[in-house]
């Protein structure tokens, strides 16, 4: 399953199409001005960073933990508050949030793993949730329910130059990339390293791996962490990004079964599965929001625009992406439990091997 | 010491219902070894249907358990046999994402037929309560306690004293050998759903005069069903209904003592001790 030493020389071919991929998407804003399409991919680059950091712990892992909200939002807090009550800039606030998510998980990882299965997940629920609710109660520090507005982020200056004032989507761009980058390598370098070949013992057979003498809890700390690192890294571009935070979508339960999902669709335990769910969830909830999906609806004369029902979709399916989420997420399981990637893979492998029965029985 | 007896005494009235909803979830679980994630949602969809029973069909909210249970019986059987019924035996990861799927489906499905306007059910009794010496006793809550424990009654006389009780609880006990003893366990499978639904919904009758409805109110009882499951010990009936009664009194002491933003903070961390000190929890046997 997994590139053997021997064809690690032959994968040439993803290599350069991942170059070309990134240097397509780095000249990308050179060319496209519409702060819209900008969004969008802002969006996608926080979604697969946020996926593949997921991925470590819960794909390669199979630690399926639902309470990763709790690490998007120590990252988005920890910055803006820095910065709006202290006025200490974001990539010195940077250091403190990642810092802090990275101990937490330490802490959280060394609690719950523990458990096992669904007494795991019931815990990393909880622990997240316990985390929503500090936010919600600790008013003087997060303003509670009415969250955080942030008046502006001061102008980055290097050496005299200012680099950028963060005034257009731009250089959220860039950062986005260079982060969704880095966490792609991150996983190529997991999935051929020990740690990666540990922990995916781990999730195929907990008892073996640890007979076999690998210390089951310290492995699985250490993706932790890892994955917190990146997940913390995600919420704090993200609290600059949108400018304003409060519990529900910060740390709500609704960011951790998003991330959960972007791995789920795209198929876990893969380097890509993550890049692949992000660029569907993605496209999915602008086409619902945009209205996009209803008008296909009834330009395609499936639903009658003056209807009651094309009314009605008009008026309501632009709220409806969690709706959607939950359809996925149920048709993925039921008919799909690979994700989309694994699903394509089997579909690929079942016509080779039917078309090598052929083969051979001709 | 009027207020612990106070908070305690409204803590044991609201676990009431908690208790109702924690035995429909550990009966899904005994049953079928599946954790439902969407059992918060059926308690919404019970508030619901009682509000539209009410302010519709003018039926009392707790005289609404007799049309809510069987509807929602119906709902969890449908849905145990279309869709649960597919992943008995895929992981118990997958297992609970389906039902977290499912959960969203029912929660934002309600959100776009009657938006997510909160609603209230106000009888003649939502706000009536009487005096006991110093304490004073919320007269929605004591009926809903009493028709609780009436319900809880039938419950057990149901699993203990009738065959089909007896094969619900074999099932729960060993699927293999209730099978081989020719119990029909995917009846049993779809029995046990429609009956924690029903449970989870009577329940959410039961609290609607003196709670919000609106789409999202059934999460936090997700939440706390699990609590109430684990502190009972995953699969035991009667764990599940001491543990929600103690949960229930736990809440209310910390709202009193602490904070009543944190009580349900409070409810976490417990949660988190029992699942590291005492997984089994009071009434189980370890599965962990």
């Amino acid at each position: 399953m997994r590139p053997s030493p021997q064809s690690r020389g032959l994968a040439l071919l993803p290599v350069v199409l991942g170059v070309a991929a990134v240097v397509a998407l780095a000249i990308l804003p050179k060319y496209v001005e519409s702060p819209y399409a900008l969004q969008l991919m802002v969006l996608f680059f926080l979604a697969v960073i946020q996926g593949e950091a997921w991925n470590l712990i819960g794909g390669y892992g199979g630690q399926y933990s639902v309470g990763h909200a709790a690490y998007f939002g120590i990252g988005a807090y920890t910055v803006i508050v820095l910065l709006q009550s202290k006025g200490l800039a974001p990539w010195w606030g940077l250091f403190p949030a990642l810092l802090l998510a990275v101990v937490v998980a330490a802490i959280v990882g060394s609690i719950t793993f523990r458990l096992r299965g669904p007494y795991f997940v019931l815990a990393s629920i909880a622990v997240a949730e316990i985390f929503r609710l500090a936010a919600l109660n600790w008013k003087q520090l997060t303003n509670g329910a009415e969250g955080i507005l942030l008046s502006g982020i001061p102008p980055l200056v290097i050496g005299g130059a200012q680099i950028t004032d963060f005034s257009s989507k731009v250089p959220f761009y860039y950062m986005g990339l260079a982060l969704a980058v880095v966490t792609v390598l991150v996983t190529i370098w997991f999935q051929g390293s020990k740690l990666g070949y540990y922990l995916q013992a781990i999730r195929e057979d907990q008892d073996a791996a640890n007979s076999l003498g690998i210390p089951l809890t310290f492995y699985k700390n250490v993706a932790l962490m890892i994955s917190a690192f990146f997940t913390a890294f995600a919420g704090a571009l993200y609290g600059l990004y949108v400018g304003f935070i409060d519990p529900q979508t910060a740390v709500g339960l609704d960011i951790s079964v998003q991330i959960v999902l972007t791995a789920i669709i795209g198929g876990i335990g893969t380097v890509l599965g993550p890049v692949v769910g992000a660029a569907l969830l993605v496209a999915l909830s602008e086409a619902l929001r945009s209205n996009v999906l209803t008008d296909l609806l009834i330009g395609s004369g499936l639903v009658d625009a003056g209807s009651g029902i094309g009314q009605f979709l008009r008026d309501n399916l632009s709220h409806a992406h969690m709706l959607i989420y939950g359809v996925l997420v149920a048709l993925t399981i039921l008919y799909m439990p690979d994700g989309v990637l694994g699903g394509i893979k089997n579909q690929l492998r079942k016509r080779r091997s039917r078309a090598a029965a052929a083969g051979g029985a001709a | 010491m009027t207020i612990f007896l106070q908070s305690l005494l409204s803590g044991v009235l609201i676990g009431g219902a908690y208790a109702l909803i924690g035995v429909g979830l550990t009966i899904i679980f005994g049953v079928m070894r599946i954790i439902n994630f969407a059992h918060g949602d059926l308690v919404m969809l019970g508030m619901y249907a009682s509000y539209f029973l009410f302010t519709l069909g003018n039926v009392d909210p707790f005289v609404s358990i007799i049309f809510v249970f069987p509807l929602l019986f119906l709902f969890g059987a449908i849905l145990q046999k279309t869709v649960i019924n597919k992943v008995l035996n895929a992981l118990p990861q997958n297992q609970i994402l389906l039902t977290i799927g499912i959960g969203l489906i029912l929660s934002n499905t309600m959100m776009l037929l009657f938006t997510s306007d909160y609603r209230i059910i106000s009888t003649t009794y939502s706000s009536g309560s009487f005096r006991l010496g110093e304490i004073s006793v919320s007269t929605p809550l004591l009926l809903s306690f009493v028709i609780t424990a009436a319900v809880t009654a039938v419950l057990y006389w149901f699993l203990l004293k009738t065959d089909t009780g007896q094969a619900i609880r074999a099932t729960a006990q060993d699927r293999d050998a209730a099978q081989l003893m020719g119990v029909n366990v995917k009846r049993m499978s779809v029995l046990a759903t429609g009956i924690g639904a029903g449970l989870a919904a009577v329940a959410g009758s039961l609290i609607s005069p003196t709670y919000y409805i609106f789409p999202q109110v059934g999460q936090p009882f997700t939440l706390k069903a699990f609590v109430i499951v684990v502190l009972g010990g995953m699969g035991s009936v009667m764990g599940a209904t001491v543990g929600g009664v103690l949960i229930g009194a736990t809440e209310s002491l910390a709202g009193a003592y602490i904070s009543s933003g944190l009580k349900d903070l409070v409810v976490y961390v417990l949660f988190l001790l029992i699942l590291l000190f005492k997984p089994a929890g009071l009434f189980g046997k370890s599965r962990v």
